[in-house]
Formats: structure tokens, sequence, C-alpha cells
């Protein structure tokens, strides 16, 4: 009889394959999308979901250290002022990209140990700060500057963030981190 | 000349589920689905995200632990596009993926994102809906659309939730229970579907 089947994954058409500059150990999985011209750099123990997407076209794409990129993500999305510069969009370290949520490309700096919620749109040019909280479906305007520490909630309202758990949230960003190398399998010689 | 029937748009299982061939399901062996459920194309299902630190009883009693990722009921409808995914926290100085539990006649709408820890039976969950981490939703709840439900909340039965962050807005009214049955939105779908009723 025919093996069981572990996934259903359907293929997606996929563009040109990118340069890519991994460090050895990242876990990226096997349905994650690369594409585009440009070099893709991810540093040391990022995890990147399945089906998440990054694109390269307009320019270069550099994750951090310990990141998380959920699926579903587009990183490097042309947005509409279709601007192609240099270095696309920059994740600092220590960042987590939840599902759905989309950076545009454009010299977008996202500081490091930023939440991006779930399904929010970040606009071209933009730059976060550090240690900020963008709730779900936040939608940020491109150039726009986010200072350190801010939560970004309901429909645009701010608030500044003082509990002081920066270093908490690494610590249990790094543990989460252990757990997911061993559940999601890592195969990065698909896209070297 | 091939003599095959024209594949279908979904693949109908023994127990009745519906599964497009242009979702995407990791990790299919931990989701469980209760049987008569449709699953549109686009919906991604991440069953891979399974409980790292196992009880220590289940250990003991000798039978394979029970790694279900996701646990879907009977008569459930997933829209196109939206996503489950298992809620995760630092449990007991460990990260671990708790198991995503729904129950009967849930209706999940197009583009929402599911990360709660378990659903009631006759939900209704509308489009772009986006359900925080650990959240319960109780019986009988309509979620409108558009609402962020923030992690660990509690919904209780019978509300109606709107809002970013979700507030309850009002109470389902005592003749609106009929409304929340699948059944015949599960006959309209699928390869051989029949017309809904007017």
């Amino acid at each position: 009889m025919s093996s069981k089947r572990h996934s259903i994954l359907p293929a997606v058409s996929a563009g040109p394959k990118p340069p890519v500059h991994f460090s050895s150990s990242i876990t990226i999985a096997d349905s994650a999308l690369l594409t585009g011209t440009n070099l893709i750099t991810i540093s040391s123990e990022s995890v990147i979901h399945p089906r998440a997407k990054l694109d390269s076209l307009a320019g270069r794409i550099t994750i951090g250290r310990r990141c998380v990129v959920h699926e579903r993500t587009m990183i490097g999305a042309i947005g509409t002022s279709g601007k192609v510069t240099e270095t696309a969009v920059t994740l600092g370290d220590y960042v987590t990209v939840e599902v759905a949520a989309s950076i545009e490309a454009g010299n977008t700096i996202i500081g490091e140990g930023t939440t991006v919620g779930v399904g929010s749109k970040i606009g071209a040019g933009a730059v976060i700060g550090k240690h900020c909280t963008l709730t779900p479906h936040t939608e940020i305007p491109a150039g726009e500057v986010i200072p350190d520490f801010t939560v970004m909630y309901s429909n645009g309202m701010r608030r500044v963030d003082k509990r002081g758990v920066a270093d908490l949230k690494n610590k249990g960003q790094a543990r989460q981190i252990d757990v997911l190398r061993r559940m999601i399998p890592s195969n990065p010689a698909k896209f070297t | 000349m091939s003599r095959r029937p024209p594949r279908g748009e979904y693949i109908e299982t023994d127990t009745g589920n519906k599964v497009a061939r242009k979702a995407t399901l990791v990790g299919t062996q931990n989701i469980m689905l209760g049987g008569k459920t449709v699953i549109q194309p686009e919906v991604m299902i991440r069953g891979d995200l399974i409980r790292s630190i196992q009880s220590s009883s289940s250990s003991s009693s000798g039978g394979t632990p029970n790694n279900t990722a996701v646990a879907i009921g009977r008569y459930c409808f997933l829209s196109r596009a939206s996503c489950l995914r298992p809620p995760g926290r630092l449990y007991k100085g460990a990260f671990t993926y708790m198991p995503l539990r729904m129950g009967d006649h849930v209706f999940v709408g197009p583009s929402s994102v599911i990360q709660a820890a378990s659903i009631g039976n006759h939900v209704h969950i509308g489009a772009n809906v986006v359900v925080g981490e650990f959240a319960i939703i109780k019986d009988y709840v309509r979620v409108l659309d558009e609402t962020i439900v923030p992690p660990n909340m509690v919904i209780p039965s019978f509300s109606i939730v709107a809002g970013q962050p979700a507030r309850v807005i009002g109470e389902v009214p005592e003749g609106g229970h009929e409304a929340f049955e699948l059944r015949e939105l599960y006959k309209t779908v699928g390869n051989n579907p029949q017309p809904a009723l007017s």
C-alpha cells in the first residue's frame, strides 16, 4: 500500500533562486519559499517555519540571530512605492514575525526583540524600535518611525511598555527556539 | 485516452471529511478530524507543533503517548486561507505547545488565524478574525468579522463578541441556536455539491 503521508503540501510556483548566506545552526523548513535575486542572510539559531516567504527581488534581506518567522509571512514584499533599494528588510536579533504578517521592502528595519503580530502589515521604509510589540493586524504606514519599547494596539493607539521584561523575553525566545529546532525538520541544503 | 474520473477539488474520506487538495496540512498524523468536516483550499493546519513535554502518567501506562496537535469535531467548516495553530507557552520552565481542541459545528471564516486552547460546540467565527494563544471560547458563541481575541481570554457561552480587543457586545437570542448548525453547509461543498436550501 502507499506509505502514510506525513503532510499535504501543494506545490507553489517559485521565482528565481536567491543567493543565500546561512549560519550553520539555523532551522529552515523544507517548504519555506525563498525567491529573489539579492542576498538573503539568516544568522545563527533562527527558525523559519514552513510556507514563510522571503522575497529578495527588491533588495537584500538580513535576519538576525534567534529570530522566529512563522508561516504564511511575506518578508520583502514590493509595496506601492515600488522602489528598489540595496537592503530591503533588516530584522534585528530575537525578532518574532507571526503568522500572515507582511513586511514591505525598502530599507525597513525591525529592531531587536520586537514581536510583529499576526497579520500585521509594515510599510516600506518603516523603522521599528527595539522590544516593541505590534498586536495583530496592526498597519504601519510607510516611512513611519516607532520608538523603542512601544506597544501598538487596537487601530493605531500606542503606549510605552514599562515592564522591563526584555531580558526575560529573550530567554523565553531562546527556549522556544530549542524546542522548535527539534520539531521542524530543517533543510538548509535545499536553498544553498 | 484516460477513463479516470476528473480529479475533484476535494478528497472525501470514509468518515465524510472533505479535504481540499490545495489545503496545507503539516503533520497529518497529529491532526484528528471528527467526521463530516470541510477543509477548503489554502487552509493551513500545523499538526507538527506537538506537545514536547509528556506528563509522567502517560509513560507509566505503557501505551503510545497521545500526540494530538489539533483535534476537530464533527461538521466543522474551515473556510479559505484560515490557519489553525496550536498555542505555545513556557510551562514548568520549558517551552511547549498545547493541543488545540475544537468542538462540533464550528465555522471558521476566511483568512482567520486560530491559536486558541479550546473552542466549544456551535461556534461561528467570522472572517479575518485572530484568536490569540490559549483563548478559550465556550459553546454557541458568535465571533464577528475582524475581531481580535487577545491571548488568554475566556469567552462565555451564548455571547457575541466583536472589536479589537474583543469585547462581549451582546448575547445570542433565544431562537438563534439553529443558525449555528452546519449540516446544510456541509452538503453544499465538495465534488458533488447539493444546492443550498433557500
